[in-house]
């Protein structure tokens, strides 16, 4: 019996090193194309995002590319140019206002879907939009904006003028604002949906037992809960919303009424694809990673803490 | 727990509801508006002739054919190479022990806070001056369009993805080593034991990896959008969709690109009811991270 153990604890390490060496390489083997993948078109990438935001160049020849240190920035930055105010503001109240609107909405709807029969149903009706291409989101709330679209005819109907949701300037930021709302409510409420499934059910009896009524309930036992879910959605979705410009190409074509629907990453993507600015561009792309890298930062920073608390 | 019946409930819900799907329907009613019926005030929500017209004129005005070649064929090759490359960074970084194994864990977790919008100019770039592509030569001068004249361009950047290596990675920690041990025992080695022992067992996850990639590419619009505004033929459904509509005569055009939007939605709305409750997961597994 000794023996035994002993020729296996002597011979035990040289085995496993050689097999732990083999499984290092099949290892590797099995991360080799995603590794290169990352290298190419992530790691390559961002190190020439940094680069270029630090460059003068236009057109396509490498070889024309010129230092310009923090002359993008400056300018980006410049209180008297368009990107800060309105672009980043605007940036600002649309990630803001629609997650503001969503998490609202979201919490209230996947709340009263936990007290429905077919709340599967219900939950996948509230999903749709997320299954639909941006393309047709953004067209068809479009359409419903027109002067003749469903909405002013609602509108109409109860004795309202028509409102110009997209063509006034300042009604079509939060027009769009909405649509991104309404597109994010359906995720939301799946993740707030496990974070209500996960409160245990004997508090509820409890708070029943003393006589507590459904609303209490809600803000005293369901809501405080409900917190950590909450936070991942906030966060996620206001991180979203801070770099979300396909429903603003759809819908406005380009940031109008006059840079009013403009957003940052869309200022980017004009100012890189329509005007060849590739500094200027990488320095707007850089400020906007900046501060979407710090509302991470904040939130790995608060899961962190909480996690301190629980253990 | 006994309650009244939760009016207050029912009443969010439905609201809400209607508010969700009204779009949608809006959208199908536009789309049989016949000549004169679209842009007209007062608005009616019912077509009054529930004509085709419009359908035909999407189906003539595009050429819906390669559109939806397109669409396939880069939905379907990102599909795959996601759910291949995913499910062997996910085995090893599971289930082998290797030196590096939790930097690059870590590291992939990283690549999720890399927002897409920072790389479109460098990797558009990149595309651009691709090596022996389309003309480059070796250091990546000269060619016309390198990389970005082909369905590649619409293909490569997304071949490989960071959540669906963490969510494979997550599914195949759970599965239990000893079934692996005894693969091993009986002689395989780690490649048979990927592909006979813990793909086979990884299907729930796939089938909800390979449902929000297909969607998720589907309806993939920016990068197509900027690729293709220099080469139409490779146009997928949405940018060609999108380009249907006329800034001259938008009351003319809207109703046939709805009918367009129509065609194109329904076989990802097929795909996603069928398959609902495997894309719901994935939601909420992201959200468990």
């Amino acid at each position: 019996m000794t023996t035994a153990i002993r020729v296996g604890a002597l011979r035990a390490p040289a085995a496993r090193a050689s097999g732990l060496h083999r499984e290092g390489r099949a290892a590797y083997l099995f991360l080799a194309p995603s590794l290169l993948f990352f290298c190419i078109f992530l790691i390559l990438p961002f190190l020439f995002a940094i680069a270029l935001a630090f460059s003068d160049w236009g057109g396509f020849d490498l070889g024309t590319i010129e230092w310009a240190g923090f002359a993008n920035f400056s300018e980006v930055l410049s209180l008297d140019g368009a990107f800060v105010r309105p672009i980043l503001v605007n940036t600002l109240m649309f990630a803001f206002g629609s997650v503001l609107l969503a998490t609202v909405g979201s919490v209230l709807v996947a709340h009263c879907i936990e007290q429905l029969h077919f709340q599967g149903f219900w939950r996948v009706l509230y999903f749709l939009p997320v299954v639909a291409t941006v393309v047709a989101i953004g067209n068809v709330w479009k359409m419903m904006y027109q002067p003749a679209g469903l909405i002013n005819g609602v509108l109409n109907k109860l004795g309202v003028n028509s409102i110009g949701f997209l063509s006034d300037a300042s009604y079509a930021l939060p027009s769009v604002t909405v649509v991104h709302a309404w597109a994010s409510i359906g995720g939301a409420v799946l993740i707030l949906t496990a974070g209500l499934k996960a409160i245990p059910l004997m508090y509820y009896e409890a708070a029943a037992v003393d006589g507590a009524s459904p609303g209490r309930m809600f803000w005293q036992i369901t809501l405080p809960l409900l917190r950590p879910s909450l936070l991942f959605v906030l966060i996620t979705q206001f991180i979203g919303g801070l770099q979300s410009f396909a429903l603003i190409i759809v819908m406005t074509g380009d940031g109008g009424p006059v840079n009013a629907t403009n957003v940052a990453a869309f200022e980017m993507y004009q100012q890189a694809f329509k005007f060849g600015a590739w500094g200027t561009a990488s320095a707007m792309a850089m400020v906007l990673f900046v501060v979407i890298f710090a509302i991470t930062l904040l939130q790995l920073w608060i899961a962190r803490r909480r996690g301190e608390e629980t253990s | 727990m006994r309650r009244r019946f939760p009016w207050f409930s029912y009443l969010v819900v439905v609201i809400g509801g209607v508010a969700m799907v009204m779009p949608f329907l809006d959208m199908v009613m536009s789309s049989f508006k016949g000549a004169g019926e679209y842009g007209v005030i007062p608005y009616e929500f019912l077509p009054e002739s529930f004509s085709l017209d419009n359908y035909r004129d999407a189906f003539s005005q595009l050429e819906l054919g390669r559109l939806f070649r397109n669409s396939v064929i880069v939905t379907v090759s990102v599909t795959i190479s996601v759910l291949v490359t995913s499910s062997m960074a996910g085995y090893a970084l599971a289930k082998l022990r290797f030196r590096g194994r939790a930097v690059i864990f870590r590291f992939i977790l990283a690549t999720m806070m890399l927002p897409p919008f920072l790389l479109l100019i460098p990797v558009f770039l990149i595309m651009l001056n691709w090596p022996l592509a389309g003309g480059n030569d070796l250091l990546g001068r000269g060619g016309d369009g390198g990389l970005t004249t082909s369905l590649l361009a619409l293909i490569l950047p997304f071949t490989v993805s960071g959540f669906g290596i963490f969510l494979m990675r997550q599914f195949m920690v759970s599965l239990p080593d000893e079934m692996l041990e005894a693969a091993r025992i009986d002689g395989a080695n780690q490649w048979q034991t990927w592909r006979l022992i813990v793909l086979p067992q990884t299907k729930p996850v796939a089938i909800t990896l390979g449902l929000i990639t297909f969607i998720g590419m589907w309806n993939e619009y920016i990068w197509t959008l900027l690729i293709s505004s220099s080469e139409p033929s490779l146009q997928t459904l949405p940018v060609g969709i999108q380009l249907l509509q006329s800034f001259l005569d938008p009351d003319r055009t809207m109703p046939i690109v709805m009918a367009g939007l129509v065609v194109s939605t329904l076989p990802v709305l097929v795909v996603f009811l069928l398959f609902q409750k495997y894309y719901v997961r994935g939601v909420v597994l992201s959200g468990l991270k």
